[in-house]
């Protein structure tokens, strides 16, 4: 007899909801996390692998023995832009991993002046300069209409990738 | 037009002042500046102190007087994060950005000199540098606070008051 009473008390009394709070909201975090202890490094193998300068060194020896690929003022204390900048830079590394297949000798770097992106690259000497001329006009034009800024696409040959060392 | 043409014997006397287009003459007063503060900072020394030289030598070439070149304490902004992927919360990986500073003071430039300078040294700023400049003008007195305002007022007597 008691129970059902206690039963139809509790029910009875009213449920506090949480009040909706407009600002709150909740996020899902979806990009996958970076394993620090392997990043950017060529681990060691048998001595047949050539490896150039820029992959030989670990990121501890940025601002040591290594310059930065991607130059901009995103990362300066007290500027905005960085993670834009961060997004652009991956666009266009991919871009010319495949406008230039098989060509390029090793990363390019990039470099913002201003307004103006210049994208200095390397390649090894494999198709045709009139192809090749082809080939810039066209990046150009197409970054230049994407970023809506002016893009320069400076390029360098090289007869065969420069090996610094094997590992 | 024989402007520029070279007759033999002959001399021209009749020759207009070669005025350049980019040039424009105004009457207005200038501003004039007390101090003009150029702060770079940059995340490679090398290059500020590359850019130092260069800004210094600007300065000279144009007769600007250059009060002081001073660098101000690098400021590091440093994260910590975990290294491994999954579980291992006491090892941990650290990352830092260093800002280095350089600052560039000139001193009692007009208006037009400071223009000229700023274009010139900005358009030449490399890659990955950021610059901020700040302006300190010379104003003349303004009217109304030139003369004392006790000086001003009309003459009252005083009254003293006995109680």
């Amino acid at each position: 007899m008691a129970a059902p009473a206690a039963a139809r008390a509790l029910r009875a009394v009213p449920r506090i909801r949480p009040l909706p709070v407009p600002d709150a909201t909740r996020h899902l975090h979806t990009t996958p996390a970076c394993l620090k202890t392997r990043a950017a490094r060529v681990r060691v193998g048998k001595g047949d692998k050539p490896v150039s300068y820029e992959k030989a060194h670990a990121p501890h020896y940025i601002a040591h023995r290594k310059g930065w690929l991607s130059l901009h003022t995103g990362n300066l204390a007290g500027e905005a832009g960085a993670a834009e900048r961060a997004v652009e830079d991956a666009f266009l590394r991919r871009f010319l991993y495949g406008t230039f297949p098989g060509a390029l000798a090793d990363e390019a770097v990039l470099k913002r002046r201003g307004n103006l992106l210049v994208i200095c690259a390397v390649l090894a000497r494999g198709l045709a300069p009139a192809k090749l001329y082809f080939l810039v006009g066209y990046a150009e034009t197409l970054l230049a209409h994407f970023y809506k800024c002016p893009v320069r696409l400076e390029l360098q040959t090289v007869p065969a990738k420069v090996v610094y060392k094997y590992l | 037009n024989l402007m520029g043409v070279r007759l033999a014997g002959s001399h021209v006397t009749t020759q207009e002042p070669k005025t350049n287009p980019l040039v424009s003459i105004s009457d207005e007063p200038e501003t004039l500046y007390k101090r003009l503060s150029v702060l770079v900072k940059g995340h490679d020394k090398a290059v500020l102190d590359s850019y130092e030289y260069f800004a210094v030598l600007a300065a000279k070439e144009l007769g600007i007087s250059v009060e002081k070149v001073h660098k101000p304490p690098k400021k590091i902004e440093r994260l910590t994060l975990l290294k491994s992927v999954h579980i291992y919360k006491k090892h941990r990986v650290q990352y830092e950005m260093r800002t280095h500073y350089m600052c560039l003071e000139l001193k009692y430039l007009t208006s037009s000199t400071a223009a000229v300078y700023l274009e010139y040294v900005q358009r030449n700023l490399p890659e990955g540098v950021a610059m901020e400049v700040k302006k300190t003008k010379i104003e003349k007195i303004p009217e109304h606070i030139q003369e004392p305002v006790w000086n001003t007022l009309p003459q009252v007597e005083e009254t003293e008051v006995k109680s």
